[in-house]
């Protein structure tokens, strides 16, 4: 199935390969693009924020018609790689980083230096935290602008720190830290002392991706053609979870269950992307003193936070669907794209300096002074990087698989672990 | 069958007996009662749940300090549920009939003649029974893409216009028909299409019924084939709806058990109204 998917995708690609044509200066005549994205498939704040950004562009660029089809983010790659096939139009994505390679070679992702001009990629580009353009380049070009993005960051339950005898205004900064306060929280309160969001079917890869390399690692090297999550660093940090695993610090929850703990007011310590703020703020209010801080470091070492999230991919053909939506693409990226995305939806700017300007985020940040943590992360933010080949999502899935079980399994051979699915995942690369 | 014609009080049973009797009636009542409670907590519980404020959704309390209906507007105004709910009626009922009448045709075809390779469809029918939905999605996406179906309720029928399961439910209630009466028919000069459906129909209706109703249900709670279907919430089906307060950022129980509560009073009251039927269906088949 998986083949013929994959050679019908290639024939469909293929047939419009050959068309490669220039793109116009603008749109001058209407034209409808569709724009696949998985925050139009929820209720609330995302849904209601993407609407907006789409009513607004098209009203300022009233010949373009943009159509959103909301897909939800568990099947997203499924549903875009089924419309291809079955010839629907998929013009602009809201793809998940961990698929871009996937997309960029399997799903017609256009790298924005084959189709704009320089100068005017330079010219968006302008102002944008250069960690941030990193996370949507692959191979020396640019497939994908950070859309939803965010970082994953320690939130925690005040009011628990001081049942526990802990300094609310002096959180943990490093996983030392964290296992210090974990220990007083176990022994003062009934609280679960630290939650996170790196196990779990849905967590992927890329908290883990952030905790290797915090200290000095990688789970895959540079070029993407060797996996690493074997190395001594990598084996450290997931000891360094061991431990707090069998100090019963951390437990092997679902990923919801520790989601809604924390929210419920029962757990210390979460370490989760910020995006799930406006859920623990909802849980919080009127019945705890919710805060955060940076994700934790390791030792002396650098913190390398990397993002969670999606971007903005153009895979329209034609000339005229690809000047529309890069249109569309500027302006969901743009100062006020960001204002929106930061202020209704949750996610991070990839602008900093609309953080300071009164004129876009400058009022609401100091009413949400969460966002500091993450807003601190920005200058250090590491891209999360996508597994190579159409068997990324087994790869990843290895990984993990094997991380859990050196956690929270009863073989203390973590290193032995970790280098048996590094075999395994090996064999998966292309 | 016997009735019991005695009065109370007439003629006592002896004290011994009676005590252990009310005991045992004791302990099944309360196991019953007990059953029942557990049966119907989830229920009390979705309908507090979207009753609370959403800092008090993860309140154990048995009842909410403030209730208020904010959770059920949020859910209309946030998701089309009401259009969702009729679009699953439309889709549920219309599966429903089209896949019962397809049913008692093969199933008369199958229990009634002798055909060639009868035996052989059937089973290659049997077959189709193990094969996963989620093998067939893209097939079928693909065709109901070329039928220019996508984003229609028609698409969400297509697949669904024969069930293995009806067919060989069907046939085998149709082969252990008395054929006493069939022959009776025949010799009053009845053709195939009578006595189908004047003298074999009339007489499944507690079978067809139940068979109804399951079809009615699993359709109602078909969820992967209208996600990959649907473009827009309008043309969508409530399982979508109710899936559209579940995100990777948290999920909004308030509004959710709101819209669980609303999606599940349909086919509540499908129960209700067909509960007899259901009751004397079973019955008829554990006598059998």
């Amino acid at each position: 199935m998986k083949t013929t998917i994959l050679t019908g995708l290639a024939l469909a690609l293929g047939a419009t390969a050959g068309h490669a044509q220039t793109i116009p200066a603008e749109v001058t005549e209407p034209v409808t693009i569709t724009f696949y994205n998985y925050n139009l498939s929820s209720a609330g704040n995302g849904a209601e924020a993407t609407k907006k950004m789409i009513a607004e562009f098209e009203a300022s660029h009233p010949n373009i018609k943009v159509e959103g089809i909301p897909v939800s983010p568990q099947n997203f790659v499924t549903r875009v790689q089924a419309d291809i096939v079955a010839g629907q139009p998929v013009d602009l994505t809201q793809m998940g980083f961990n698929a871009l390679d996937f997309a960029s070679k399997n799903l017609g992702a256009v790298a924005l230096e084959d189709i704009i001009p320089q100068a005017e990629i330079d010219a968006h580009l302008e102002g944008m935290v250069p960690n941030g353009l990193e996370l949507g380049r692959l191979d020396g070009k640019t497939y994908g602008l950070a859309y939803t993005f965010s970082t994953p960051i320690l939130f925690y339950n005040a009011d628990i720190f001081r049942e526990a005898g802990l300094d609310p205004d002096a959180p943990p900064q490093t996983w030392e830290e964290v296992k210090a306060a974990g220990l007083n929280v176990k022994e003062a309160t009934d609280a679960l002392p630290l939650a996170t969001g790196i196990y779990g079917p849905s967590a992927m890869d890329w908290l883990m991706q952030g905790v290797v390399r915090s200290n000095g690692g990688a789970v895959i090297n540079e070029d993407r053609t060797q996996m690493t999550f074997a190395e001594p660093e990598s084996v450290e940090a997931v000891e360094m979870l061991r431990e707090l695993a069998k100090l019963g610090i951390t437990k092997n929850l679902d990923i919801t269950s520790q989601m809604e703990g924390m929210a419920a007011g029962n757990t210390a310590m979460y370490l989760q992307t910020s995006a799930i703020q406006g859920f623990l703020v909802d849980g919080a209010e009127g019945n705890f003193d919710l805060r955060a801080t940076t994700m934790p470091r390791f030792g002396d070492k650098p913190v390398r936070p990397n993002n969670s999230g999606s971007a903005l991919v153009i895979h329209a053909s034609e000339p005229l669907k690809q000047r529309a939506a890069w249109e569309l693409m500027k302006y969901l990226t743009s100062k006020r794209g960001y204002t929106i995305i930061t202020s209704e939806i949750g996610y991070l700017p990839l602008r900093p300096e609309i953080v300071e300007d009164p004129e876009y985020l400058g009022e609401w940040v100091k009413d949400h002074p969460l966002l500091q943590p993450n807003l601190d992360q920005l200058s250090v933010l590491e891209p999360w990087v996508p597994m190579p080949g159409p068997n990324y999502l087994q790869i990843a899935t290895s990984m993990m698989d094997a991380m859990e079980q050196a956690t929270f399994g009863d073989n203390d051979d973590v290193k032995g672990i970790l280098e048996a699915a590094q075999t395994q995942a090996q064999n998966l690369l292309p | 069958m016997t009735i019991d014609a005695t009065l109370p009080g007439a003629m006592p049973r002896p004290a011994r007996r009676a005590r252990p009797a009310r005991w045992e009636a004791g302990i099944g009542h309360g196991l019953m009662i007990l059953t029942a409670l557990i049966c119907v907590f989830p229920i009390y519980w979705m309908i507090v749940t979207s009753l609370r404020p959403e800092n008090a959704i993860f309140s154990t309390r048995l009842w909410p300090d403030t209730a208020s209906l904010e959770n059920y507007a949020y859910a209309l105004r946030a998701v089309p549920i009401r259009q969702m709910l009729v679009n699953t009626f439309i889709v549920s009922f219309t599966v429903t009939v089209i896949q019962l009448v397809t049913g008692i045709l093969a199933g008369y075809a199958f229990a009634r003649w002798r055909f060639r390779g009868s035996a052989l469809f059937f089973g290659a029918i049997a077959l189709t029974w193990l094969v996963p939905l989620q093998v067939v999605m893209i097939p079928n996406y693909l065709l109901v893409s070329r039928l220019g179906m996508i984003d229609t309720l028609g698409a969400l029928i297509l697949p669904h216009v024969a069930s293995a399961f009806a067919i060989m439910l069907l046939a085998q209630s149709m082969r252990s028909f008395p054929s006493e009466v069939i022959e009776a028919a025949r010799m009053d000069g009845a053709s195939h299409a009578h006595i189908l459906w004047q003298v074999i129909v009339p007489n499944l209706r507690g079978t067809l019924a139940s068979l109804a109703i399951l079809i009615f249900i699993s359709t109602w709670n078909e969820y992967f084939w209208p996600l990959l279907l649907s473009r827009t919430p309008e043309n969508s089906v409530v399982q979508i709806g109710l899936q559209m307060f579940i995100t990777s950022e948290g999920t909004q129980w308030g509004p959710l058990m709101a819209a669980s509560t609303m999606a599940s009073l349909p086919i509540l009251l499908i129960y209700l109204v067909l509960q007899r039927q259901v009751i004397a269906s079973f019955m008829k088949s554990g006598l059998r």
